[in-house]
């Protein structure tokens, strides 16, 4: 007890270092949390940005060959068909489901707004290729195919833009009303069943959906009958989707991919070595490739991570060096009223002990606070933004027994590194230790 | 009390540097002992070694009848804690405690309480006419009220010996005076007492002057002090 007391006596009085030292162990740990947590944000954000296309899909484009083969010249534009639908279905036994896209440019224009966008006619099977989630609404269905119905699912953004003008118009009918119940809230009033007009053609808006594009052009789907009429492409087919069954493997897709593009050559006739002819893009590859970014930062956050841990441990070391040194003097005078060895030694390292695990976990509190914090913050801006954004850090974390494993190991260094020269000093004959006067 | 046989002591530096060449000398029990000589003449070293915060390298050193040779670091700690009060010519108080913090701390090392030695303490502090100080750190006191401080911080343990370097080096005479009348009561109480200085009015005021000369005793002289000595014999 009177021990205990004696220490922390030494530690009040000596408000100054105790406080130096115990910044550099809060430094250390507040920073390690930071760098975790900033990279664990890293690594959230761009999961979450390729979430949506973490199903493994296939999309086969057409496009022109590259070398002459079996008396077709080169640079001929192979065109995919209702045959290549009929053999990717039946004949390959990873195809699960198939939708040709027929994605044409445009100006969606909504009374006097007017937005770019991107209509994709689609089949209803698309909606579960392509991972799209319906936010109001509903997607094309089999019966949109049937009538060729004139209708169109469109991206959040662009439903906000149309929200909106309905509104302003609605306030400028009646200011004074809307002001006052605040009735008309932005998600109150539907947008179903609205006419927008995209080049020149009507469409009813069928539904709304959920989705993070990049870059700022609206995105739009309607059914592949309606556009193939509209534009005339008979059974043309530029873009096939499919999702798979049975790949699981990256060694699989490579397989499949090559079956795939093997088939396509001999059935359109062109060279199985050509770079071209047709594209062939699988979700879980890009995702693999993804997969090598995540480990790159991974293994940047421990580099930089252990460097700091290290710093961290060589400055606790320099600390307490300092430290002893600076306390030569007073040890030689403990040592002349008869101080033992061991009780100058304890206390010392108790010093150090009481310091490290007290600053460590202040710097682990600040850290894991501020995280929290920014997490808040992050939190209100990513809701802000659109789809059309995309979030880079997202749901900062960080394991916390990794923190705590790092607190620990400074307090061990720390209390290790105070040993060596803390037994030094105490060995030292006291009037050698007197004469030491800093 | 104390037997010196044959000390010898050298420091090794850059170059050996032999500064005492056969010590003999002999300290009876309630002595109040000077040890004068010219700065550089081995008067610290050989009362460091007295002390035990220094080793030598021949001879024998006999404390109350022990032999103090290859001491352990516990068995050294227990002798200048029991036996030994130091004072020291710079004080030597940890700076970072008040007065009766800094005398009460050797008790600390004798395991006696808090509240015991803080008590201890204060009374001694209050034999020197300190009590009103014993809060206070030491760069809030005077030099001659530090050097009582450390008085009462080596009196506190009750040690058969006091050994003082230059007590009074840091002082202005009439501090010095006050704090060799202290010295002299201290003694008076039976305290064997070895005084180390360079001044002959110090020295003057002891029982038995050692003149120490390049490391060899040149010759004891026995002093009587008179009562009437005491003002007029400090410069
Ligand atoms: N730790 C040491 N290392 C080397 N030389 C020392 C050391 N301490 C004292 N000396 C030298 O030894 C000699 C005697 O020193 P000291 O005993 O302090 O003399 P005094 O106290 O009589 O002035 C001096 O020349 C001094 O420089
Ligand atoms: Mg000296």
């Amino acid at each position: 007890m009177d021990f205990w007391s004696e220490i922390f006596m030494a530690l009040r009085r000596n408000k100054l270092r105790t406080i130096l030292t115990g910044f550099a162990i809060s430094w250390g740990i507040f920073m390690l949390i930071i760098l975790l947590s900033v990279g664990n944000g890293l690594k959230n954000g761009v999961n979450t940005n390729f979430a949506d296309r973490a199903k493994n899909t296939y999309t086969i484009w057409s496009s022109e060959t590259e070398l002459p083969y079996k008396g077709h010249k080169a640079n001929r534009w192979i065109t995919l068909t209702d045959k290549d639908i009929e053999y990717l279905e039946n004949h390959l036994y990873h195809v699960d489901e198939v939708s040709p896209v027929f994605s044409k440019g445009g100006t969606l224009i909504f009374e006097d707004k007017s937005k770019s966008v991107q209509v994709e006619g689609v089949k209803p099977i698309y909606k579960n290729i392509e991972g799209i989630k319906i936010k109001e609404g509903r997607f094309v269905n089999e019966n949109d195919m049937k009538t060729k119905a004139k209708v169109v699912v469109i991206d959040k953004i662009t439903a906000e833009l149309i929200r909106e003008k309905i509104n302003s118009d609605k306030e400028m009918e009646n200011p004074v009303k809307v002001r006052k119940t605040k009735r008309y809230k932005k998600n109150d009033v539907s947008i179903l069943g609205q006419l927008v007009m995209i080049n020149g053609i009507n469409y009813t808006i069928v539904g709304v959906f959920e989705g993070q594009m990049w870059g700022s052009m609206g995105q739009c789907y309607a059914p592949y009958s309606t556009m193939q009429q509209i534009y005339n492409v008979n059974n043309k087919y530029y873009q096939l989707s499919f999702t798979t069954k049975g790949l699981v493997t990256k060694e699989d897709n490579e397989n499949f991919r090559k079956e795939l593009k093997r088939n396509l050559a001999l059935l359109h006739e062109f060279s199985p070595d050509d770079q071209r002819g047709v594209w062939i893009d699988s979700s879980m590859l890009n995702a693999l490739e993804t997969n090598k970014i995540f480990n790159t930062i991974n293994v940047f956050i421990w580099v930089i991570g252990i460097a700091m841990l290290i710093s961290g441990v060589v400055g606790v070391t320099n600390i307490m060096r300092i430290t002893v040194k600076e306390r030569t003097f007073e040890i030689g005078i403990r040592k002349a009223l008869g101080a033992k060895p061991r009780s100058i030694l304890m206390s010392i390292v108790m010093e150090a002990l009481i310091i490290t695990t007290v600053f460590g976990y202040v710097g682990m509190f600040i850290g894991v606070g501020l995280m929290e914090i920014a997490n808040k913050v992050l939190e209100s801006v990513n809701a802000g933004k659109g789809p059309n954004d995309v979030a880079v850090f997202m749901n900062l974390s960080v394991d916390i027994k990794i923190v705590l494993m790092a607190t620990i190991v400074l307090i061990i260094s720390g209390v290790i590194a105070g040993i060596a020269p803390a037994w030094k000093a105490v060995n030292v004959k006291p009037i050698e230790a007197m004469n030491n006067r800093s | 009390m104390i037997k010196l046989e044959g000390i010898n002591k050298t420091y090794f530096g850059a170059q050996p540097l032999h500064v005492l060449k056969g010590i003999d000398l002999n300290v009876e029990e309630g002595e109040l002992v000077s040890i004068m000589g010219a700065s550089g003449s081995g008067k610290s070293t050989l009362l460091n070694i007295l002390g035990i915060l220094d080793n030598y390298d021949e001879g024998n050193y006999y404390l109350a009848g022990k032999l103090v040779k290859n001491l352990t670091e516990n068995q050294a700690a227990e002798f200048r804690n029991r036996f030994i009060g130091f004072i020291f010519q710079s004080f030597n108080l940890i700076p970072f405690k008040t007065a009766v913090e800094n005398v009460a701390l050797p008790l600390f090392y004798q395991g006696v309480s808090r509240k015991k030695r803080n008590q201890m303490a204060l009374e001694f502090l209050d034999r020197f006419g300190l009590k009103g100080w014993a809060d206070h750190y030491p760069n809030e006191l005077s030099g001659g009220q530090k050097q009582r401080v450390s008085i009462a911080r080596a009196l506190v343990t009750s040690p058969k010996i006091i050994l003082a370097d230059e007590p009074t080096g840091a002082l202005d005479s009439k501090t010095s005076i006050e704090v060799m009348r202290i010295l002299r009561e201290v003694n008076a109480s039976g305290i064997t007492m070895i005084i180390v200085t360079h001044e002959r009015g110090i020295a003057n005021l002891t029982n038995k002057i050692v003149h120490l000369k390049d490391g060899v005793i040149e010759n004891i002289e026995e002093n009587n002090v008179k009562s009437v000595d005491f003002e007029r014999d400090i410069k």
